[in-house]
């Protein structure tokens, strides 16, 4: 009675599934294809780009910049979302556990304001307070002239940066999974005296492993295609810095060499649907258990 | 969390309504804390409240660079660009007017009027299409759906950045750059997914035995519909809307090639006002916590069902 009918079924979803098949399945398969032409924003190739088959690819496959791109990718990700944002996050959430509800808000409220704000606003302000000269962090350190950190340090500088900026979907997710461990076997497991870190690993792990899989997930994606860096050093200096989805926009938007971008876009693409793929298994067998 | 019965009170304040954090507190384990030795209960006390001080320390740690802004806000130009940085110097607004244009005529408004009708627009289109399919998904589903919300899920998945290059193509042909329509649309889509996922979560929790109910009394769907399941998944739906609005407001790739003059939205035009006002540190700080406010707002207001919306469903 409450189901709908097949027919009327397709009817609500066919809309929403139209929409993104136009504006993102479509752009990616689209992609595919200008990976094998050497479509450049300007100029002669622009108006008619020639096929010019896996020129592209072998060209990005054999290109240090690439691999160097990734290596940078795999650290930036590694370090700030699958450790960084994981361990800080799971820290906070366990620090404010017993915490009064009012207090455990507050302070995720303030975590939360370096998450909710415009990519634009935190570039800006991490801008000014690292500036060599005028910077806020130089002047509290008393150093003048003072390091030039996202000159001298880029990758150091995103790190740190992308875990203020995340630190707060970890901290609410794992407060929220706590929730779910009993109080009563904590009770139990400090009745019988064992250790912080034997509590955590035979009593929390196994209650939040699920919750501990997602967000883990979900901050390595989100760090993988974040596009902030660009904002915060444009890749540079020397391209020291510069993430996938930098190296993409460098390639594409500023070098204008369309056709090799759309290749590197490909290869970023596979990664992230295997890491997708990944998510998938592991959310449909905790589903299913 | 209306339905929480007494012992949920100090569960978490994320909704643990749902499944499975329910059963554990019974009469019993209250019992069982009550047996914890007096001693370890005082020295765990001090422990507990050393690393509340340093979650204190920490959560003040992330804040200080949004206070530092919007304290320089309001700062004079004089005050804001000292060494060492006055922090106690005398508040002022010269930088919210100086951000209106008082002195250069120069209007912030057609950039927050382009993000306006982008984030507002595209979250309203959004709701319109997501709530159907997501009911169509979450209420009693046919068996092979899952895959279609799976397909929802990935199409997430896609790097922004790999879409950009034929988004582009295509706006260049049809000669929809730098208009706002395309932002419009453009956000509509990239929030779907995530949105249907999201009130997947939530239609999820309306119990179907009312839905039967309501089919029983008489009702058809559009009235089941409308009195029945938007009410009850009012607070998913309003949490959904504004996290759409919030991914919206903050989309800056995108926006940043494919918009322009007319059609930046105000992250872009923050950029650019870094770039050209960079010096006037009071008056960069004030258009910065101006553009944030919106967000900030949204941000707070569906602080409560954040992570259950984008976990997916995963917490409850």
């Amino acid at each position: 009675m409450v189901g709908l009918g097949r027919s009327r079924a397709v009817a609500f979803v066919a809309p929403a599934l139209v929409l993104i098949g136009v504006f993102l399945v479509f752009p990616a398969f689209w992609t595919l294809y200008i990976g094998v032409t050497n479509y450049r924003l300007t100029g002669a190739a622009a108006k008619a780009p020639e096929v010019v088959g896996l020129d592209n690819y072998r060209g990005v496959l054999s290109d240090p910049a690439f691999y160097r791109s990734l290596w940078l990718t795999l650290i930036y990700v590694l370090v700030s979302a699958a450790v960084g944002q994981n361990v800080l996050g799971f820290g906070l959430a366990w620090a404010l556990r017993g915490a009064r509800r009012a207090i455990r808000r507050l302070i995720e409220s303030l975590v939360l304001l370096a998450w909710v704000l415009p990519s634009s606003v935190v570039a800006f302000l991490w801008i000014a307070m690292l500036d060599r000269d005028a910077g806020t962090v130089n002047m509290l350190l008393g150093q003048s002239p003072g390091t030039a950190w996202l000159v001298q340090y880029p990758m150091t500088a995103l790190v740190v940066f992308n875990i203020w900026r995340g630190t707060a979907f970890s901290m609410m997710l794992y407060s929220a999974a706590l929730s779910s461990v009993p109080p009563s076997h904590l009770e139990t497991a400090r009745v019988v005296g064992s250790s912080t870190m034997q509590t955590l690993r035979d009593v929390v792990l196994p209650h939040i492993r699920r919750h501990a899989l997602t967000n883990t997930l979900l901050i390595t994606l989100w760090t993988f295609n974040d596009f902030t860096p660009f904002l915060l050093t444009a890749g540079g200096p020397d391209h020291r810095s510069e993430v996938a989805p930098v190296y993409i926009y460098n390639t594409a938007i500023v070098g204008g060499d369309m056709g090799y971008s759309g290749a590197v876009s490909l290869v970023v693409l596979l990664i992230n649907l295997l890491l997708a793929l990944v998510y998938l298994r592991a959310a449909r067998a905790g589903r299913s258990s | 969390m209306s339905r929480k019965r007494p012992f949920d009170r100090d569960a978490s304040s994320l909704g643990a309504a749902g499944g499975r954090a329910k059963s554990w507190k019974r009469p019993l384990d209250r019992d069982a804390s009550s047996l914890g030795a007096a001693g370890g209960r005082v020295m765990s006390r001090r422990v507990n409240a050393f690393w509340g001080l340093v979650a204190w320390l920490v959560g003040i740690a992330f804040f200080l660079p949004v206070a530092w802004m919007v304290l320089t806000s309001f700062h004079s130009e004089a005050d804001a660009g000292t060494n060492p940085p006055k922090f106690g110097a005398s508040l002022t607004l010269d930088g919210y007017r100086e951000f209106f244009g008082a002195s250069t005529g120069a209007s912030p408004w057609p950039p927050l009027i382009n993000s306006a009708t982008a984030s507002i627009v595209s979250t309203l289109l959004v709701l319109l299409l997501a709530i159907p399919a997501a009911y169509a998904l979450a209420i009693k589903p046919v068996r092979k759906w899952t895959d279609v919300l799976f397909f929802f899920l990935s199409t997430k998945m896609l790097p922004a950045v790999a879409g950009l290059l034929p988004v582009y193509l295509i706006a260049q042909k049809i000669g929809l750059l730098d208009n706002i329509w395309l932002m419009v649309i453009l956000y509509t889509s990239m929030n779907l997914p995530i949105a249907v996922w999201m009130m997947h979560s939530f239609l999820a929790e309306v119990p179907v035995a009312i839905l039967e109910a309501a089919a029983i009394d008489g009702a058809r769907l559009p009235t089941i519909m409308r009195k029945v399941i938007v009410p009850v998944a009012a607070p998913g739906i309003a949490a959904t809307a504004l996290i759409c609005f919030i991914f919206s407001w903050n989309e800056m790739l995108f926006a940043r090639v494919l918009t322009g003059v007319v059609a930046g939205t105000a992250p872009v035009f923050l950029t650019s006002f870094v770039t050209s006002q960079g010096l006037f540190l009071a008056k960069v700080c004030a258009a910065a916590t101006a553009i944030s406010l919106p967000v900030l707002a949204a941000g707070f207001a569906a602080q409560d069902k954040l992570v259950q919306g984008l976990s997916l469903g995963a917490v409850k």
